[in-house]
Formats: C-alpha cells, structure tokens, sequence
C-alpha cells in the first residue's frame, strides 16, 4: 500500500489502521481468546477495541464508538457467524465509522470498500476487465480487474459496502449469490473465487435519504441488522459533539474561542427534544420535524456559529450565531417544519429559564 | 426442618423447590402468605382456579386496605401448595396475618390524617398512595407511608433491603438483579445444594446490611420487618409443638436466615403482644401478566412473566423454542419470518451468549438476535414481541363459588344507600340531579359505565334543564362475571373505575377519545383520575395534528378551568393543559383553514365558535390577545373560505377589536364585484349568522350591504336568494320584521327625502318606474 509509506502527518485523514496501529497491536499482544478463522482479533478484543477500556498491562484502549456496547457485541457475534452484517440508521450517526474500525481490528485492512452510488456498476461490485489485455492475451485469471469485494473473499477479510440503497437495486442483487453460496462465479472463464474462511460484509445503509433503492426482500434476509441510534444521553451527544466541533476547529484554523460547553448543550438540548419529541424533564411531548437532527447536524450548527462569531462577532459564540444554523437545520419543509418550530419556540424555549436570548433571537429570524 | 429461600415468580426456583420437596418428603408445609387466607387456600386445588391469579385479603369494613398476592403458575409459593395440597399434608401460610397489618396500616393513615388537619399546610399532596399505585402490595405498602421520621438514611441500604438480589447482583457485574437471578439460579440445570446456598449468600449479606444500618424497631418498617419474622419463628415452633418433624419452610430468600437462627421466645412474644386487629377476608381474584410485571406497578413483580411462563413449560430447547413463537407472532402480524431466519437468529444468539461468557442464550440475547435478524434492526416488532410473548396477555380464572369480591360487596352497599335496586326488567329512571341522593345515583351509574357493567344507559329526558338525567335500568347476569373481571382495578366502585380510567387514558393517544373518556370522568366525578388524565392529554394534544380535535378539547377543559366543579388543586393541573391547546390552535389554526370546501367549513365554523367562547370564558388577556392575533390574520387570509372570513370580521367587530367602519371596509372588500358570488354569500352568511341586531343597529354595515344588494342583477340576485335566505332565515321573526320595517324606511328616505310616508304612499304609482330605474342603474332590460 502506497500510502503507508508517506509521513502520516502530510495525510489529511488516516485510516484506521494506521491511526490506531498502536492500539491494535496491543491488544493483539493481550489477546488469548480464541479468535475465529482469518480474524486478527477475537471477538472480545474487537468489542474492546470499539468500545475502549484498559488493557492488563495498563494500556488504554480509547473509545471509538460512545454509544450502547450491545449494539457491538450484536454486530461482532454476527462477523463471527459468517452472516453479513448491515448498520443501518439515520444520517450522522457513526455508521461508516463503525464499519471502518470493524474492518480494521477484525481483518487490518479498512480499504476494501465499495462506495455505492447510484452510477455503480456491476463491474464494480464483481469484477472488471482490463481490456487491452483481454484483446491481447484472450480471457484470463490475469486480465481481470478484481473488484474489493473479490479480493476479500479470496484473502478472507471483510469487505465493506458504504451506503448499500444508493446502488441500484439490480447491481444490489449480485451480492445475493455472494452472500449465500459464498462464491463468485465467473462464467468467462469457467471459474469462481469462493470466498476463505474469515471473509464477510459489512454494508452501511440509510434510513432516511429521499431516492434510495430499497433492498429486495432477497437480500435483505441475508443480512443480520443492527440500527445505530442516536445518542443515548444528553451527555454522551455533548461529548461527541464537542470532541468532534474542537478538532474540526482546529482543522478548520477557525479563529474563535473554542465555544462554551452551554451553549453546546443548548443546541444539543435542542436537537435531542425535538427528536426525541418530548422536554428532557419528559413533561412536554413535542412534534417532531421532518429532518433528522443527528449529532453531526449538531456539529455543523456549532461549527458554523463558530464561524459566524470569528468572522462577523466579537469571536465569542453567542445565541445569535447559532440561532440562523438551529433554524436552517430544524426548519426543512417550509410549512410543517415551520409549525413545529415555532410551537417549539412558544412552548418550550420562551418558558425555559436562561433561553429568553436564544428565543429572542430565533423569535427575530422566524 | 428445611428452609427453602426462593425469588417470588421464578421459574428456576419453582422447578428446584418441586424437585427439593420431592427429595425431602415433608410432613407439613409452611409458605410465606397471609394467615388470614388460609379458609381460601384448599381452592387451589380446584381446576378452575387457573393462574395467573392473586389471593385477595382485604378488610370488608374499610375496602381501602387490601393485599394482593399474585401466584402464576411458575411461582415457587403456587407449586409447593400444589405440592402439599396434593400430598395432602397441611399446607398453613405463616406470614403476621393481615388483620394486625391492616389494623397498624389503618392506625398510622388516621394519625398521619390528623397530622394533615394540624398543620394543613401541605394539602397540595396531590398523590394519593393508593391512587398513584392502584394495588396496595404487601411487600412495599409501607414505604410510601409512615417513613417520614428519618427520611435522610442511607438510600443504598434501604434499597438492598428491598431489593437483595439486586446488591449481589451489582457485586457480580450484572446491571440489574433478575438477569443475575436468571443466570444463577434460574438457568441452572444443577440444583444440589442451591437452597443452601442460597441460605448462605443472605446470611452474609443480612449480617453485612445489619452491621452498617442495625434495625431500628422505632422505625415502622424496621418494626413491621421484625414482627413479620417473629411471627414467621412462631408459626414454625407451633408445628415443631404439634409433633410435626420434617418441615418444610417456603419463604422470600431475604427471610431465610431471620427463619434459621431462633432468638429466645420472649423476645418474639414481646415483638407480637397486643396487635391490633381488623377483621379481614380473604379470596381469590383473577390476575393477569401485565399486572404480575413491574410496569403495573407491583414491587415484586417480574419484568417477564411470559418468558417465565416459557421457561417453566419448556425446560429444553428454550432458544428454539422461543424462536420459533416469536417466528409465529411475527407472521400472525404479517411479518415475514422465514424458518431459515430463525435458524439464523438462533445462531447469533448463541453466538452472543458465547461472546459474554454465557453457557446459553437468554431472553437478552434472544432479543438482541430476534431484532437483528427478525425485525431488520427495527424496534417497533420488538414492543409487539415484548406485549405478547415476553410479558404476555395470560389471564387467570376463578371458580364461581370463590368468595364474593370486595368490589361486589362496595356495589351491594351503595344500592342499598342510595336506594337502586337491580332488576332484570327494563326500568326508566328520572334523575335530578340537584338531589344528593339523585347526584350519588347518577355517579354510580357513570362509573359503573365506565367499569364496561352497563347498567344503565343514558336516555333523553323531557325537560331541558342541565340538572336531569335520564337513565335506562336493566341488570343482566353476566354482570356478575363482569364485576370480578373489574375488580382487578379496586375494591370499591370509585377506586376501580378511577384505575380503569387512568389505565385507559393512557392507553389511548387520540384526541377524541381521551376527551370522551374526560366528559366520562367528569360526569363519574372521578377527580382522582384527573391528574393522570390532563398528563395525557397533554402529552396527546403536543403531537396532535389536527386542529379542530384540539378545538373540540377546548371548551370541557376551559369549563373545568372557570367554573371548577373540582377541587381547588386541579386550577393549576388543568392551566397548563388550557395554556398548551391555545397556543397550538392559535399557532395551527391559519394553516388548518386553508382551502377547505362547505362541508368541513362549516364544521370549522362550529370548532371556531366553541374555541371562541372558551377562551372568552377563560378570561386570560394572554390567551384573549392571541386568540384575536390569530383571527386578525385568518379574516386577512386571502383563500379563505367566505364562511370563515366572514365569521372572523363578525367576531372581531363584536368584541370591539375592529371598529364598525373597519368591519363596513371589510365587508365591502368581501362584497367586491371581483368576488365570488357563492363565496360573498358564504361572508354575509359567517357575518350575520345568528344574530340580526347587527344590521338594526350599525348604519354603517346596513347601507354597504344595501348597495350590494341594490346593485346585483337579476340573474344574480336570483341565484343568490337562496343562499341569503339560508342566512336571514336564522333571524327572529322581530329582527326580520323590524329589517322589514327599515328596509322600508331607507327606500323612502333615499327616493323621497322629506315627504311624509304614511298611509299616501301609492305603492302602484312607485312601482311603475322601478323598471326604468333598473334599467338606469344596472343596464338590464
């Protein structure tokens, strides 16, 4: 791999493997349970991994995914039983992410991805041909073009397939055969690749994008499905999104002071209630809006505020700055997204104690 | 002597308990239950008596105190009385009878009444024990009450005391104490030595939780705690006295090192001298499986009475088992579920277990496999699998000849007071209801309705004051049956029907029925109920989307709020009720109005009347300005349906908001040439609705719609007769005649200023030029 060799800090984004490669070779050390074929971890291990802890000797391990640690156990057990896995949920909420570490500490290798779109093709998920070769040489082994997926099944790793309902549902079922007979055939050459022990797949999926191709009953038996929700707590959702804001800062070089924790948990307070459709105190059922409000939404309201403070206020974030980016990501439908927001505002932000500012100001932009 | 330490309703316990029996042979039987219901106990045998079922002890003469002890089939304290019963050794239940803890209960609730009186300053409790937690259950009754003395000890204690396991449960690892129980005791497939084991773990544990909180007999529910024991000691050296040698004690795990050391005699007798009594009785009721789980509200309830059930009837092949039930489930709901998914489901399942150490698969990772594999990851088949099958709707049975239940003697008592009897034949029933007994009448006959025993129903009276009530009597048999099936809510008809409500309140999330179900509550006077329903309907009318149901809410809500029929407190429930629904009917309202046709206006047109009077009732400037804010811009709405609009502007002049040559611009406006014909009609007919006297009195208004009217052509004026008609028709005949009258009057003012209109007027004469001045005016012929 070519990029391992360049200095990791010239990367704009590392993968996985190589920014925690430290991480894994610890806990490979430590690790004296049984691992399953081809598996670089036992599945303990890989639960560890994600989910953080300290090892024996003393080595942490730092979390990768704040959140349930049954979801986890769900989504290795199911790796484990050569079933593929699917992670499914709304936008934002760590999906990718999952997938990516997955790959790593189950196979060391992230990169075998497929990116879905809706241009992707049959070739792309099964194989393709090198056509100067195919002309000069005749059909062979040597003249196909091997897509990711069949270079996990021959090495017996774990492919990984990123938003799986972009792809049209035709190419979708190519991954029927592969996923159940565990093989891929290639007619061309009287031949297949049938997949090592330790091969499987891991696709990401989104509930709520408008235009996806919905999976065909086929397919989707063949996968076991973990939902990854949002954030369970309001704390949990303030941590993720103030890591996340303090590093997209830094990579930003945004000038502004790093925001308060407050307002942070305002905004978080908000998303959380309006998602939630109930008050945190659990007093007040709420309408919820159309769109998703997960924490990356949340992120992006606080970067962007952020912004708006160091460029056009006094580099301090206040309620004005956010007020514009909390609108723009609650209000999506003009008419119904518009009702809920202001019966939010009515009955929840102008009643609550602190928020006259941040109602003030939502109250001017409405 | 064996003491046998079990978990209430554990499957695991109650297959080793029979197994342990067995093994010992015992020539009695000791369980832990209340005395008193030692009459109702040979009942068990009875095969109509099926489980889930509770054994009701209550106090006839106060039905407020009362004891459930729910049994299932699986629960360890049903299969030892099955047990003895069938190897007809004495079976006694051995717990301090309730007579003495009714008795103690009923002193410390007078003495904490008096207290109220003294003081009086907190009357605001809004929560009434046995309201909130409509079964009194023995193991926790006594925490809500009587513990106010030394409220700051140790939290940690007070729930190891109540929840044991739990604290070992912690001490493992496990995040709450009956997935421990499961995995230790319950999923154990080798019982040799568990019960002394089990004794030997709360030895321990008893003598830690003593050593840093020693038992404080000045304390109620320390003292209760000893005297439960000390009585327990004493019903065990009764048999030992009676020559009985292997006995078998069957008691909470919590109890059994208290049962196996024996303090001296004394110590016992002092504990127990002079109870208190009350005379109790005791019977069988019909339980089911949602009320045995926590969520009913029972303390030592179970989380998963159908998994338990399960467990105990399939002790093998549990994951398959299971799996395929909820395999069956889900295709009863038209769910796919193929076989091929619940072999896959079994395996994740095993394979979780594997992966947190686990020998096999519990109901955790049964679910965790079920919602990966089964659901596609979604949650909502899950609820259906935890109603049906994790919880389950199992409901018990009694045998006719079981004693009569309390709730029965309540009704029989208020017939009698209230002078109602029932009978077979139809009979009519006048109520006045400005007669107390009338009033009492009409409450029992709402709440019993509400209970589903339909006595009565309601008719039509003659009269039309607001005071009488008709009622259609007649008694059917099933009732009887209908009456035990209720009296799972309460002992009395008030707390029952209270109970039912509120369990009904908030099963339903519709706006309409839940304010139904409030008009019902109202006419019952179930004022404890209200709480929990106005939480609701609250909860309901936030996600509500269709405004006129908010509408149609208003007026009962603003009623209870201004002329509160209801105590005091319930101003400050219902406000913020009131307070919410006006907002979102102001906030919605514009948006509902648009584009509608005849029909639903008008059926707007009445939601925006009675919303309308409501909050002029209410009174309240915030809701008033708002409520007008909102008209102002509806009768501005450019699509909206004449009707509406019209309607809008009458309201607004009326309460001054506009003044009447802003209502004449308006008019005018509305009245345009550009206008509808059809829909111009529908204004006049929103403005003039009902009431006349605006058109008498205001000049202004009266001559704009002169000129319209004087101004349409024929055609048109004949096509919009009816429909004005429609209008005027809804006049007194006085307004219509003293219209008449000015109708006259204005012609001959504007076509003879000045000259005297008495009988000279030749109206023949006049008429013979109105053609041509048509003619002039409107260009027709």
């Amino acid at each position: 791999m070519s990029s391992s060799s360049s200095p990791p800090a010239a990367l704009l984004r590392q993968h996985a493997e190589q920014q925690f490669a430290e991480e894994l070779a610890e806990l490979a050390k430590a690790d004296t349970r049984q691992c399953p074929p081809s598996w670089k971890l036992s599945p303990w291990a890989v639960s560890l991994y994600l989910l953080g802890g300290e090892l024996d000797n003393g080595f942490t391990i730092s979390p990768k995914y704040i959140g349930s640690q049954r979801l986890m156990e769900v989504a290795i057990a199911t790796l484990a039983t050569d079933r593929a896995l699917l992670l499914y949920g709304v936008p934002g909420t760590g999906k990718s992410w999952v997938s990516e570490h997955l790959a790593a500490a189950i196979s060391g290798d992230s990169t075998l991805l497929i990116q879905g779109t809706a241009g992707t093709s049959e070739e792309a998920v099964r194989y393709g041909w090198n056509y100067a070769r195919l002309l000069a040489e005749g059909p062979s082994m040597e003249a196909l073009v091997v897509s990711p997926l069949m270079q996990a099944m021959g090495q017996g790793q774990i492919a990984r397939v990123e938003e799986l309902t972009r792809i049209p549902a035709d190419v979708q079922d190519t991954l029927i055969t592969v996923l159940s007979e565990k093989t891929l055939p290639i007619p061309e050459l009287n031949s297949e690749v049938q997949a090592q022990k330790g091969f499987n797949l891991i696709a990401t999926a989104n509930n709520r994008d408008k235009g996806v191709n919905e999976m065909s009953s086929a397919l989707k038996r063949r996968f076991n499905t973990v939902i990854l929700p949002t954030p369970a707590t309001a704390d949990e959702e303030v941590s993720i999104v103030q890591k996340r804001v303090e590093s997209l800062g830094r990579a930003l070089e945004l000038p502004a002071e790093a925001p308060a924790l407050s307002e942070i948990r305002r905004v978080v307070t908000i998303f959380r209630e309006l998602r939630a459709g109930t008050t945190e105190d659990g007093k007040t059922k709420l309408k919820s809006p159309s769109g998703t409000l997960s924490p990356a939404e949340a992120i992006s309201v606080v970067n962007s505020g952020m912004a708006l403070a160091a460029h056009f206020g006094d580099g301090i974030l206040n309620s004005e700055d956010l007020a514009a980016g909390v609108q723009g990501a609650v209000v999506k439908d003009p008419v119904q997204d518009a009702v809920v927001w202001r019966e939010y505002l009515e009955t929840v932000v102008k009643e609550r104690d602190g928020w006259r500012d941040l109602y003030r100001a939502c109250r001017e932009l409405v | 002597m064996q003491i046998f330490g079990i978990r209430h309703h554990g499957p695991g316990s109650a297959r080793s308990l029979r197994q342990a029996l067995s093994v010992m042979q015992p020539d009695i039987l000791l369980v832990e239950g209340p005395p008193d219901a030692d009459t109702v106990l040979s009942l068990v045998a009875n095969t109509q008596l099926e489980p889930p079922v509770a054994l009701l002890v209550y106090a006839p003469d106060a039905l407020k105190l009362a004891a459930y002890y729910p049994f299932a089939r699986f629960s360890p304290e049903w299969q030892a009385i099955q047990y003895g019963l069938t190897q007809n050794i004495p079976v006694r239940f051995m717990d301090l009878p309730q007579t003495h803890q009714f008795a103690q209960q009923k002193a410390r609730d007078e003495s904490q009444m008096t207290a109220a009186d003294a003081t009086e300053a907190d009357s605001s409790d809004s929560s009434n024990p046995d309201i909130a937690v409509p079964i009194d259950v023995p193991e926790i009754a006594d925490d809500t009450s009587g513990e106010s003395t030394r409220e700051e000890e140790t939290p940690l204690i007070r729930k190891i005391r109540r929840d044991p396991l739990s604290w070992l449960a912690e001490a493992a690892g496990y995040a709450d104490g009956e997935r421990w129980w499961e995995h230790m005791v319950e999923q154990r497939r080798d019982d040799t030595d568990l019960f002394a084991a089990i004794l030997e773990a709360m030895t321990a544990l008893r003598t830690e939780v003593d050593a840093v909180d020693p038992p404080d007999l000045e304390r109620p529910a320390d003292l209760r705690e000893a005297q439960r024991e000390a009585y327990m000691r004493r019903v065990i050296r009764q048999a030992k006295k009676e020559g009985f040698e292997k006995i078998a004690v069957v008691c909470g795990a919590w109890h059994t090192p208290a049962l196996q050391s024996s303090p001296a005699v004394k110590q016992d007798n002092a504990l127990l001298k002079g109870l208190p009594k009350l005379k109790v009785k005791a019977t069988w009721v019909p339980w089911s499986y949602g009320r045995l789980s926590y969520s009913s509200g029972y303390g030592a309830g179970v989380v998963s009475p159908g998994w338990y059930h399960h467990l105990w009837h399939h002790g093998d092949q549990v994951a398959i088992r299971w799996m395929t039930q909820v395999a069956q489930l889900l295709r009863q709901e038209d769910i796919d579920a193929s076989s091929a998914s619940v072999i896959e489901a079994v395996r994740l399942a095993e394979a979780l277990a594997a992966l947190r150490d686990r020998p096999l698969p519990s109901l955790d990772e049964l679910n965790e496999a079920t919602q990966a594999v089964l659901c596609f990851g979604d949650r909502a088949p899950m609820r259906l699998i935890h109603d049906q099958l994790i919880v389950g709707d199992r409901l018990g049975a009694v045998p006719e000849d079981a004693p009569v239940v309390p709730l029965q003697q309540d009704l029989q008592a208020l017939q009698k007071r209230l002078r109602l009897k029932p009978e077979a034949s139809e009979r009519l029933l006048e109520l006045d209801l400005r007669k107390e007994n009338d009033l009492g009448r009409s409450h029992l006959l709402h709440r019993l309705n509400i209970l589903n025993i339909a006595w009565g129903t309601p008719s039509h009276t003659s009269g039309t004051g607001t005071f009488k009530e008709g009622w259609r009597l007649q008694w059917e048999p099933e009732f009887a049956i209908a009456i035990i099936e209720a009296s799972r809510w309460g002992n009395t008809v008030a707390t029952a029907a209270t109970a039912f409500a509120m369990t009904q309140a908030e099963a339903s999330a519709n706006l309409p029925t839940l304010t139904a179900l409030l008009d019902q509550v109202l006419l019952a006077e179930l004022t404890d109920a209200l709480p929990m329903l106005m939480q609701q309907l609250q909860a309901v009318s936030a996600v509500a989307s269709d405004i006129a149901h908010l509408m149609a809410a208003l007026p009962t809500l603003a009623n209870i709020l201004r002329y509160s029929n209801v105590r005091q407190t319930d101003g400050a429930m219902v406000r913020p009720v009131v307070h919410g629904l006006v907002v979102r009917i102001c906030i919605g309202l514009p948006a509902a109005c648009a584009s509608l046709d005849d029909d639903a206006a008008t059926a707007m047109d009445g939601h925006l009347m009675g919303a309308h009077r409501a909050i002029k009732l209410l009174q309240n400037p915030d809701h008033d300005a708002n409520w007008f804010g909102t008209l102002t811009k509806l009768a501005d709405q450019a699509d909206l349906h004449g009707l509406l609009a019209g309607r809008c502007c009458r309201l607004l002049l009326d309460d001054g908001q506009i003044d009447s040559e802003e209502a004449a611009r308006r008019l005018s406006f509305a009245l345009s040439t550009a206008s509808d014909l059809v829909q111009v009609s529908a204004w006049i007919e929103g403005f003039l609705k009902g009431s006349g006297l605006l058109l008498l009195h205001d000049d202004a208004i009266w001559s704009v719609l002169d000129r319209w009217i004087v101004a349409l052509s024929a055609e048109a004026f004949t096509m919009l007769l009816p429909l004005l008609r429609r209008t005027f028709a809804t006049f007194t005949p006085p307004e219509r005649r003293q219209m008449g009258e000015k109708v006259r009057q204005g012609e001959t003012v504007e076509a003879a200023v000045g000259i005297d209109m008495g009988d000279r007027f030749d109206h023949e004469r006049a008429e013979t030029v109105l053609p041509l001045i048509a003619q002039l005016l409107l260009g027709t012929q």
